[in-house]
């Protein structure tokens, strides 16, 4: 596969966030098959690093995301948070938990309650948590709303970019030490996509969040993110420092992804075809191999393990491109 | 597969409504006993007519016993006519058979006609016009339509008889006349919900990129909506085929007396009156088997016309 | 203000409905102490006597004032839909959010319950009921509530299926909040609406339910009258005093009547816009303004001037404000700018297929034939043989239920009237020229059974079925994962060399564009602001605009953490555009003039912007181009 493994993973005490081994599967129609949406996944963020995710639509950054909130939890693998793991809990001991770690949605119209106000949105944690709500309107000023014209309106009267800042503003309200964003401007134009870029920007620093970041834009995760992992249905690909991994790709798949977009220079020869096979029935050894140009022998009957290829770079392949 | 699923389930629906249906009828107040004997029988006699009629019995093994008769195509005999339950449901199925088929080819006969015509004219005169028409026709209760088109029809132009009935096996063209009133207002109703449900789905799949692109491929208006837009937005009132038996039952009812047709509704409310159980019960289960059937039926129109739903 | 637009949406109707369910309420509940005859007086006129002063409505068989016994049943049909549709939502509104929103086990129980009582012959059963057990008030209203529950809960559920499934119900349990927090904040309201639309429904419902049983006489007995009841007893003589059956029935047929207009436009109120095939006629069409005299050019397209206007509650907004261009033989022309910048209309336009509220203005040639001129019969002529058109979402261009076969085949048979064997070898070839694996197989498979990619090829191979000049893409790749856009565009040029088509690729993505596009047009609020080669308007572009748009987005060359380039603000409401230049409120360079006067699109050098304060021609690096947009 597209490949295993947790060489990766840095000493615990170093780290922040812990994903070890992260499995999510849901049922498929009946016979109980499943999706193998998530297959062994691991990464780990330190205090205050954004790590960034990329890969193709289906690929399990989405669930991979949800199962880092427990929702629903993974079928298996651990989710340390600070020393603490969070598979383990439930109900009311999650529901502890749920304030350190927060999650901002791709869709700006959809994630928020069309019937209720922005003040009552924003307000809502620190409701349930009980906590004096007068936060709301120094929230609403750090995401860059008016609170005094934007409070007392509803969803609908705002633009997806505004809306997007409404998402960021509930989340963070809370103090959270992890902020999960899940494709949080693919729905934007680009004018407001760099607007909410440098905004996560600016907050980081302000709120000293540490952020995973997905998205399925090279580019953009780049941006934000000081180390990106490669994912390719439902495992890791490749892992190192954005611009590390743009100068020398060496999966196949992410030196197809770079050649794909339109402006990179990146030969043609590097590109793939056919499409990603079904994560029903994924298939055996390296899961890129039914698309992967170098594939061998070797790639469908053994599954790469990730090992490391330079400082702070991690592979998972049998056959990296040469010349890396 | 998945129709062989639903088989599986509507035969647990049917065997449940049946139960509870013979133990609702059981459990309430009113007793087939009183209305054979008559108040002022004593508890000897009361005893010796519960025993003979098996009365006496466990709810369910009396159930159980009924269920099996039912196997065999013995619905039991009336408590109250000592007439086979079967062969009076036998006599009276055909009238409130041809009643319900009648009403149906009208309903969908004109509902589609008209759905198509509103939809493809939304908003505009024809379409305000066939939507206040069947808003209005909606909103008419049954016997109250019925009333109206005797008054009408048979009263002041007396062109079709007001009541009665005329077998088809007697006369083609009496029963015809004797049919069509009835027919008429029960289907009237169906007919609002149908042309509504068609015309919003019609409207909703007239926005989908693919009628776009139809157009956008030089095809003609006609041609987009008959062969194009009309099958994708047919589920819905399939559906409803099969959900408003329940209803056009319940109408059949109404009508059956209204009309003084000699039909299944007819027999269930006299039995009602009379707490003869068993025929209600027999009519209980004809309605449901014909509701099972008709839902085998829908799920096959169904797969027949979205491929989405016939797979493997 | 959004009140007033709340009751114009509601319609007239809804007021006349609402006004008639008031006064029969009022009426019901004062029945005592108006001033009517008794209900149950016999002799308070004469027997069977028509409408008079004393008696609107006349008298019935026993000389009783009819008005009065109408009045009087009001209360039992309100009474009973009241109490009915109360006891139903009481029942069910619970039972279907815990299906709704527990799913699993629960949702299953309860939804084979509900199968169930969908198979009872609810009449039958309230019937029987009724008999049995007593034809009272409590008994009925009971009856037809319990009759009610399936509805509710069917109701309840689906719609508290799709909320609960929304991210924002995620996103408060994310926050921490408890379950039945998020019901009531998050879930429940938003049912409420359909729920409450329902209501009104459900008490027509009950209503025609409780006369109904009336009729048959078992609802609430004599002396009591119903409305169901009245009519009974009138319609034995109804050859002579049609009155007595007419009164209630017209009485029972409004109100019910009322209750599902509520209910109704309450419903419509949530719901999408309703367009159909053809369009609605304007009652005073905006017209566009007229167009300057043009030449009529020697090329393959031109559009001179176009314009599409929507006349909307709130105002006319202007989609596509004046674009003009010409388009050659073999070029690829992009259509470039934000989302709402007016693209797809641009191309809607062109092609005449505007939803019905829209104005069209301009004239478009094909090879010098007005395309604006013609018939929609005319048009379909032109429409596939000449212009093709793939949209953006592969998901929705293929028509679900038919094979991929029969719409490949269609335009070959209705346009070129081909034979179906001779039709079907042509789509073979289609299919495998698009790129597609075992064509003859793919014709008899339905689109579901194809990924995202696969159905973009799909409708491309429709697209150029009858060989077409000019093929239109609204945004053919956005919905595609990067690897399969790049295959699909290099698929796209190809043809385009190989047919010596002309395309005109409409995209918000800079870098697509500048990699595929000969020409481009940036378009912002509707107009044209932009024009030029693709490589000189993003090696040097001149309108402030496009400068924006090109250092917006990150480039992959950029280190991380890379400060972006922000155009502050959005764009301006297409129904109140601004004076002077539309871009003004973003803009760094704007001046005075800007707030007054709008920029015309000035042409120099072959290249054209619109722009008081066009930036130096001077050469910036073309990695500017170098841009990903989404
Ligand atoms: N039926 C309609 N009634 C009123 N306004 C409409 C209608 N359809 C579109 N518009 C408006 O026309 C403008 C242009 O829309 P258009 O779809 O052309 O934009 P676009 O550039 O294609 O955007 P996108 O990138 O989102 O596809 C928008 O402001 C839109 O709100
Ligand atoms: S070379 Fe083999 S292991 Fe590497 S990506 Fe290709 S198929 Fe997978
Ligand atoms: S006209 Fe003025 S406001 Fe508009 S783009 Fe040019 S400089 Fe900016
Ligand atoms: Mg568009």
């Amino acid at each position: 596969m597209a490949g295993s493994g947790n060489a990766h993973l840095r000493p615990r005490d170093e780290v922040l966030l812990r994903v070890e081994d992260l499995v999510v599967e849901f049922p498929a129609g009946r016979a109980g098959r499943t999706v193998s949406a998530v297959a062994g996944v691991s990464f780990d963020l330190r205090r205050g690093e954004t790590l960034g995710i990329v890969g193709e639509s289906g690929c399990g950054k989405s669930s991979a995301a949800r199962a880092l909130v427990q929702l629903p939890p993974p079928r298996s693998g651990s989710v340390l948070l600070d020393g603490q793991e969070l598979t383990a809990l439930r109900g009311e001991a999650l529901r502890r938990t749920r304030r350190r770690l927060q999650m901002i949605f791709q869709d700006p119209i959809s994630s928020l309650n069309p019937r209720r106000r922005v003040r009552d949105i924003v307000g809502e944690g620190p409701r349930v948590w009980q906590l004096p709500g007068d936060r709301v309107d120094e929230v609403l000023e750090a995401v860059g709303l008016d609170p005094g014209t934007a409070a007392e309106r509803r969803p609908h009267e705002f633009s997806g970019g505004q809306c997007q800042r409404i998402s960021i503003a509930r989340a963070l309200i809370l103090e959270p030490e992890v902020v999960i964003c899940d494709e949080p401007v693919s729905a934007l134009d680009v004018s407001v996509q760099a607007q909410i870029l440098n905004l996560l920007e600016d907050l980081k620093a302000r709120y000293r969040l540490t952020l995973v970041f997905i998205a399925h834009d090279l580019a953009v995760v780049k941006n934000v993110s000081d180390r990106v992992m490669v994912m390719y249905l439902g495992k890791v690909c490749e892992l190192a420092p954005g611009g590390d991994l743009i100068s020398r790709p060496a999966h196949p798949y992410t030196r197809a992804l770079i050649a794909s977009i339109p402006s990179s220079a990146r030969p043609a020869e590097t590109l793939i075809t056919g499409e990603p096979p079904s994560p029903v029935d994924p298939p055996s050894g390296c899961r890129f191999r039914t698309r992967c140009p170098r594939a061998t022998d070797r790639c469908s009957l053994e599954e790469p393990q990730i090992r490391q290829i330079g400082e702070d770079h991690w592979l998972a392949c049998h056959n990296p491109a040469p010349n890396h | 597969m998945i129709v062989v699923h639903r088989l599986v389930r509507l035969l647990i629906v049917l065997l449940a409504v049946t139960f509870l249906s013979y133990a609702l009828l059981n459990l309430l107040p009113g007793d087939p006993v009183t209305q054979i004997l008559g108040l002022s029988a004593t508890e000897e006699a009361r005893a010796q007519v519960r025993q003979e009629l098996g009365l006496d019995q466990p709810l369910l093994v009396r159930y159980l016993d009924w269920l099996g008769g039912i196997a065999t195509g013995d619905f039991g005999t009336s408590y109250i006519t000592r007439m086979p339950v079967a062969a009076e449901l036998a006599e009276r199925l055909p009238v409130t058979l041809e009643l319900l088929v009648a009403a149906q080819v009208i309903a969908l006969g004109l509902a589609i006609p008209i759905g198509v015509a509103a939809a493809r004219r939304a908003g505009r005169a024809l379409d305000q016009a066939l939507t206040a028409l069947s808003f209005a026709l909606l909103s008419t209760p049954v016997f109250v339509l019925g009333v109206l088109l005797i008054l009408v029809f048979a009263v002041t132009w007396q062109v079709v008889p007001a009541t009665g009935w005329t077998p088809i096996s007697l006369d083609l063209g009496w029963n015809l006349t004797s049919v069509i009133l009835p027919a008429v207002t029960l289907g009237c109703g169906q007919l609002a919900v149908y042309a509504r449900l068609l015309r919003t789905d019609l409207i909703a799949t007239l926005q989908e990129d693919y009628i776009t692109l139809a157009r956008a491929r030089g095809l003609s208006p006609r041609r987009i909506l008959w062969r194009h837009a009309l099958r994708p937005s047919a589920i819905t009132l399939i559906t409803a085929v099969g959900l408003n038996l329940g209803a056009l039952i319940g109408g059949a009812v109404i009508i059956e007396t209204l009309f003084g047709l000699p039909g299944v509704g007819r027999l269930i409310v006299d039995s009602i009156f009379s707490r003869d159980y068993l025929s209600v019960q027999g009519g209980v289960v004809l309605i449901s088997v014909g509701y099972v059937a008709v839902n085998v039926a829908v799920d096959l129109v169904y797969a027949a016309v979205d491929p989405r739903i016939r797979r493997a | 203000m959004r009140r007033g637009r709340l009751s114009a949406r509601l319609g007239l109707g809804f007021w006349l409905a609402t006004g008639w369910i008031l006064l029969v309420l009022l009426a019901a509940l004062l029945a005592d102490v108006l001033p009517l005859a008794r209900y149950d007086e016999t002799l308070a006129g004469p027997p069977r006597s028509g409408p008079s002063p004393a008696h609107p409505f006349g008298t019935d068989g026993l000389g009783r004032d009819v008005l009065s016994r109408v009045v009087h049943g009001a209360r039992v049909s309100l009474g009973v839909g009241l109490g009915a549709v109360l006891l139903g939502l009481a029942i069910g509104a619970p039972l279907g959010l815990l299906a709704g929103y527990r799913r699993k086990a629960a949702d299953a129980v309860i939804m084979a319950l509900n199968d169930v009582a969908q198979a009872f012959p609810a009449l039958v059963f309230a019937l029987a009921v009724v008999a049995f057990a007593g034809a009272n008030l409590r008994n009925v209203i009971i009856v037809l509530g319990v009759l009610g529950v399936p509805s509710w809960v069917r109701l309840v559920r689906g719609s508290t299926l799709t909320y609960a499934g929304r991210e924002f119900v995620l996103a408060a349990r994310v926050l921490g909040a408890r379950d039945r927090r998020i019901l009531w904040r998050e879930v429940v309201p938003n049912v409420a609406v359909p729920a409450s639309s329902y209501a009104f429904i459900g008490m027509a419902v009950v209503i025609v339910a409780e006369g109904s049983l009336a009729f048959l006489g078992l609802s609430v007995q004599a002396p009591t009258p119903t409305w169901g009841g009245l009519i009974n007893e009138g319609r034995t003589i109804m050859e002579d005093a049609p009155n007595v059956v007419l009164a209630p029935s017209v009485v029972m047929f409004l109100t019910v009547l009322s209750f599902n207009l509520v209910g109704d436009r309450l419903r419509a109120l949530t719901d999408v816009r309703e367009i159909g095939l053809e369009p609605v006629r304007q009652a005073v069409a905006a017209v566009p303004a007229p167009t300057a005299p043009h030449p009529v050019r020697d090329c393959l397209l031109q559009a001179e001037d176009v314009r599409t206007h929507f006349v909307t509650p709130r105002g006319l907004v202007k989609a596509v404000d004046g674009v003009s261009f010409t388009l050659e033989r073999g070029r690829t022309l992009a259509v470039v700018g934000e989302s709402g910048s007016g693209k797809s209309m641009l191309i809607r336009s062109i092609l005449g297929l505007l939803p019905g509220t829209a104005v069209r203005g301009g004239t478009v040639y094909l090879s010098g034939d007005d395309l604006t001129a013609r018939s929609p019969a005319e048009m379909r002529s032109v429409l596939g043989p000449r212009l093709g058109t793939v949209f953006q979402d592969p998901m929705t261009a293929l028509n679900p239920v038919r094979t991929i076969g029969a719409q490949v085949t269609e335009p070959l048979r209705v346009h070129l009237r081909m034979g179906r064997r001779q039709a079907r070898e042509e789509a073979v070839r289609l299919l495998a020229s698009v790129g597609i694996p075992d064509p003859a197989r793919t014709l008899r498979r339905y689109p579901h059974q194809l990924s995202g990619g696969m159905r973009q090829r799909v409708t491309i191979a429709m697209a150029l079925s009858c060989g077409p000049d000019v093929l239109f893409a609204d945004e053919p790749t956005t919905a595609l994962d990067v690897t399969i856009q790049d295959q699909v565009l290099r698929l796209l040029h190809r043809l385009r060399e190989e047919r010596d088509m002309a395309v005109v690729l409409v995209s918000h993505d800079l870098s697509v564009v500048a990699r595929w596009a000969d020409e481009v047009i940036v378009m912002y609020a509707g107009r044209v602001v932009e024009r030029g080669p693709a490589a000189e308007v993003f090696g040097r572009p001149r309108m402030p605009y496009t400068e924006a748009l090109l250092q917006a987005a990150p480039r992959l060359t950029d280190p991380a953490h890379h400060r972006l380039r922000v155009i502050s603000g959005r764009p301006p409401d297409l129904a109140d555009l601004p004076a002077g230049c539309a871009f003004r409120a973003r803009c760094a360079y704007a001046g005075d003039r800007c707030a007054t006067e709008p920029p015309p699109l000035t042409e120099v050098e072959g290249r054209a912007y619109a722009c008081w304060h066009p930036l130096p021609s001077t050469e910036t690096s073309l990695e500017g181009t170098h841009v990903d947009g989404r």
